[in-house]
């Protein structure tokens, strides 16, 4: 027997990145060092630092910058795979491992509080939104958590008994964290505890603390030191995140210290008893989720972070925040009661009249804009004869699934997975994609979710899947066919998305299907997955339904077939035509060869949907040809019963469907198809008739009988109303034009009426509001009179050569018409002031009845 | 007394056509004849040709901004007021007029 003799293998990189060898990319870094028994020692050749390639907060530590030599050393039994694994990763991966986080935070808006508070004199704090919504409650003051200086603990008597108790609190408070990881219902909130159980069982971490130990410290003193130590070290980094990652430090060793002395030393608990805002100069995330749900309705954070953890798990639990609010502390009196709006990016005394009269009006807006967007978006789409078409949406993750149910989505028709898998250099674990699945069910509430399984080919570069470059990966290896290879991976995401099947209706989909033996084993996958799942006693839904993307051509003459395999079809018109045609689309050269409303094109759809249907079958459309909706009543036409589009339209799809007649678009299609070429087809498509621009008009915008008080108050309710109709999203915008007029000079005209109106492209159509007064207010009109009657034009600035102008410039030479303007003061309802100046005016209007 | 006109506002979509709806009707209780010109969002509309400016005798400017092709009034006696001022006493720009 040969001793195996373990001669050390060294190399020197140059650091790659910009921002240094922060967290991130140093937990990955040691995420591939932990895959070996060797050790690994990385030393900073500028300042000789060294570090221990497993430990996170060592590398962190090495103080590694931009451009600095670093020096690899490796050894032990598998040593030489170690070499070649870490020199693969400081070449391919490390350069590509500072992405940013991806931060959703809201634009901050200038720091002027609204018109009406303004003008009542109140002062406001300014913050940035990292987690939106509006919220009131008391302040209560929660100070931060911070590691005693010194403890009154006895000497130490036993370094083996104090080494025992820091063991033992180490691996308590990782069980701690595990326990919480099992119960975490976000993504971002698992993110936060598997970084905080990463710093826990960091070997840098337990090295310092048996060194304290060693040197006759006692566990509490060792833990408070090395605490300090890596406290320090994090937060002189010139790297926002680094510095952020010390109050993760500084909790993980206040939960040390807690399981050591069986009590936090640091400040107890905050026990909430009535609806509060918490207040503070930054908040560990253990402090935030000790806080009771029930009664904390806004946090305000002193310290600016976005990226900190507690703005990442307020977020994730919709708790509305605002960061970096100046002096929060000290303008902020304990016991007080404020208003947290975290949609405008202020805090203010709730005690005074105006604020509470104005927040009064703005829950008012915001609860008539819900209940029309929901009336209007919840309704499902019906054409004029009747039809039923469900509008699905497409998402590639949770954020895109929710924009698509608050627009009134029937489902999601197509959830991509491909994002899961991307940008990074390991597979994502089942339990990583659980709780993307998970979220995704629950989120849609009943409503079904298609989950497609992985479509990468030789295009994407994915390191964990070693594709080879192809020379033309459209006709290569992609989609189903890779999932033999790579059976693995496969498993593990048919499992994640079993389980999510339990959560709500959950279907999986695979995609690039070209012949029947590929879905005969995709299924045995499946009922793989399902064995793995229920000997490990895992819930799933038995008759999940299983579908195939129709994008490969062959799949048109085995559908016979298929039928009595699958459940159902979704037709992904991208690739279909591109291989229908045999033309790139991307090539200029062919790409005129190419389009979805060609004759042919739609003749073979028709083959497709027709034969689909006498199956019994269902059959949806997810490409690129429902993303246009100029095609909607050619998909109509064609039997579609299912379509799924961008998230964001769903809305105006469902609206569109309304205004189409299923029948027409029926014979529409029968003519297409007998057309010879695309532009007859284009033609007919010309003659249906499709979406009528929003009216000038709408019943949202009469509102008789305001109570307003005064000018600001009149254009604030005024710009609200346009808000409530979706006529605008961008309110300070639209209020700011309105004002910008009004310094020029007061738009009161006399005989108590006033015009305001602006050209602005804040409002998403020309719009006319009319506004009538309880009671009379100054508008610094030309006449020294009140003002009861306010009419407001909006016109939009991109259109300015449209014909409303010529309906503007009616009203504003009637309102010099004494008997119109009595008309106007005298109409009784919002429908009969409608209709009155739809007739004076020669308009359309529209409106919920 | 045959009178020209040409109402102006800033954003042009308003007080232009309020201006001259005024001015029309209260030269017509005056006893005059009116044309009147507006220069709004819409561009120039009801425009004067040179003829209608050739027999005025008096040519009344109600507006804010910069009158659009201005020499064409050369030679012709020019009352100048702010927009607002239509608005507000018309009468007291007929009424100047008969003196």
């Amino acid at each position: 027997m040969t001793q195996e003799v373990s001669t050390s293998l060294q190399f020197v990189f140059s650091c790659p990145l910009s921002s240094g060898l922060h967290a991130r990319p140093a937990s990955h870094l040691a995420e591939v060092v932990n895959q070996f028994a060797s050790d690994c020692t990385l030393t900073n050749l500028r300042n000789g630092l060294m570090a221990n390639g497993k430990s996170v907060l060592g590398i962190i530590a090495a103080d590694i910058r931009y451009s600095d030599q670093c020096a690899v050393r490796v050894s032990g039994e598998d040593e030489h795979s170690a070499h070649a694994a870490l020199r693969q990763f400081v070449a391919e991966a490390l350069p590509l491992c500072d992405v940013p986080l991806a931060v959703s935070a809201a634009p901050i808006r200038s720091n002027t509080p609204p018109r009406p508070l303004k003008a009542a004199g109140v002062s406001c704090s300014f913050g940035v939104p990292v987690s939106r919504g509006i919220a009131h409650g008391k302040v209560v003051i929660v100070s931060r958590m911070t590691l005693p200086s010194s403890l009154s603990t006895p000497n130490k008597t036993d370094s083996q008994k104090e080494l025992d108790h820091i063991k033992d609190a180490v691996a308590a408070v990782r069980r701690r964290i595990g326990e919480k990881l099992k119960y975490s219902i976000t993504p971002a909130g698992t993110a936060v505890l598997q970084a905080d159980l990463a710093m826990a069982s960091d070997v840098f971490l337990v090295e310092k603390l048996t060194e304290q130990v060693l040197r006759g410290k006692s566990a509490g003193q060792a833990v408070v030191e090395t605490g300090e130590f890596f406290i320090d070290l994090l937060r002189h980094s010139d790297n926002e995140y680094v510095r952020e990652r010390s109050s993760d430090i500084e909790e993980i060793c206040l939960q040390l210290l807690e399981e050591i002395y069986g009590a936090s030393p640091g400040s107890a608990p905050v026990a909430l008893h009535e609806p509060s805002v918490v207040v503070a100069e930054t908040l560990a995330p253990q402090q935030l989720l000790e806080l009771d749900r029930r009664w904390l309705k806004a946090l305000v954070l002193e310290y600016s972070g976005s990226t900190s953890h507690a703005a990442i798990l307020a977020r994730s639990l919709g708790i509305p925040t605002l960061v970096g609010v100046r002096n929060a502390r000290l303008v902020l009196p304990p016991g007080s009661e404020v208003v947290v709006d975290a949609n405008r990016g202020l805090v203010v005394s709730y005690s005074l009249a105006a604020v509470r009269r104005f927040y009064g009006r703005e829950q008012q807006t915001l609860q008539r804009r819900r209940e029309l967007w929901s009336r209007q978006t919840e309704k499902p789409a019906i054409t004029l004869d009747g039809q039923r078409i469900d509008v699905a949406a497409n998402a590639s993750s949770v954020e895109e699934l929710v924009i698509a149910f608050e627009n009134g989505a029937d489902g999601i028709g197509l959830f991509r997975t491909e994002m899961i898998f991307l940008g990074r250099e390991y597979p994502p674990s089942e339990e990583e994609q659980f709780a993307i699945y998970a979220e995704a069910a629950r989120t849609a509430g009943g409503r079904p979710v298609v989950i497609r399984t992985i479509d990468i080919g030789g295009d994407k570069r994915v390191p964990y899947l070693n594709l080879p470059p192809e020379e033309n990966p459209f006709l290569g290896y992609r989609g189903a066919r890779i999932y033999a290879e790579h059976h693995q991976l496969l498993q593990s995401q048919l499992r994640a998305i079993l389980r999510a099947s339990a959560l709500g209706q959950v279907q999986i989909m695979a995609p690039m299907i070209s012949s029947l033996e590929e879905i005969v084993q995709f299924k045995d996958a499946i009922i793989q997955a399902k064995q793995h799942l229920i000997r490990n006693g895992m819930p799933f839904q038995p008759d999940l339904k299983v579908g195939i993307m129709v994008e490969v051509p062959s799949v048109a003459f085995i559908l016979d077939q298929l039928c009595s395999e699958v459940d159902f079809f979704s037709i992904g018109t991208n690739d279909l035509s591109q291989y229908f045609f045999a033309a790139d689309r991307n090539n200029s050269k062919v790409n005129e060869l190419f389009s979805v409303r060609h004759p042919s094109f739609l003749r073979f759809l028709k083959q497709i949907v027709d034969q689909i249907r006498l199956a019994g079958k269902w059959v949806g459309m997810c490409g690129e040809m429902a993303a246009d909706i100029r095609n909607l009543p050619l998909l109509v036409g064609l039997g579609l019963r299912e379509i799924s589009v961008p998230a964001v339209e769903v809305r105006e799809y469902k609206r569109t469907v309304s205004r189409l007649y299923a029948s027409d678009c029926g014979v529409m299609v029968e003519r297409s198809i007998a057309s010879a070429k695309v532009l007859e087809v284009d033609g007919l498509l010309g003659q249906q008739p499709l979406q009528a621009a929003q009216p000038l008009l709408a019943r949202e915008l009469i509102l008789l009988g305001s109570t307003s008080k005064n000018k600001e108050e009149v254009i604030q309710e005024m710009v609200d109303a346009f808000y409530v109709a979706s006529r605008t999203e961008d309110r300070h915008l639209l209020e700011e034009a309105l004002w910008a007029r009004e310094a020029v000079y007061s738009t009161g005209l006399g005989y108590g009426f006033a015009t305001p109106h602006c050209k602005t492209d804040a409002v998403a159509a020309d719009s006319i509001c009319v506004l009538r007064l309880r009671e009379p207010i100054n508008w610094d009109s030309i006449d020294g009179e009140r003002v009861r009657m306010v009419v407001l034009l909006a016109l939009r600035n991109s259109e300015v050569a449209n014909n409303h102008m010529q309906v503007f410039s009616t009203l504003a030479r009637k309102l010099m018409n004494e008997d119109f303007r009595q008309h106007l003061l005298e109409v009784e309802t919002a429908d009969e002031a409608t209709t009155y100046l739809a007739a004076q005016l020669g308009t359309a209007m529209t409106g919920e009845r | 007394m045959k009178i020209v006109a040409v109402t102006a506002c800033p954003t042009g979509i308003a007080h232009t056509y309020m201006a001259a709806a005024r001015l029309e009707k209260i030269a017509k209780n005056f006893g005059h004849e009116i044309k009147v010109e507006t220069q709004g969002a819409m561009g120039i509309e009801n425009r004067l040709t040179e003829n209608d400016i050739r027999q005025a005798h008096i040519a009344i400017f109600a507006v804010d901004i910069e009158v659009e092709e201005r020499e064409r009034f050369n030679g012709v006696k020019v009352i100048q007021v702010p927009l607002q001022e239509a608005l507000k006493n018309p009468e007291n720009i007929f009424s100047k007029l008969q003196h």
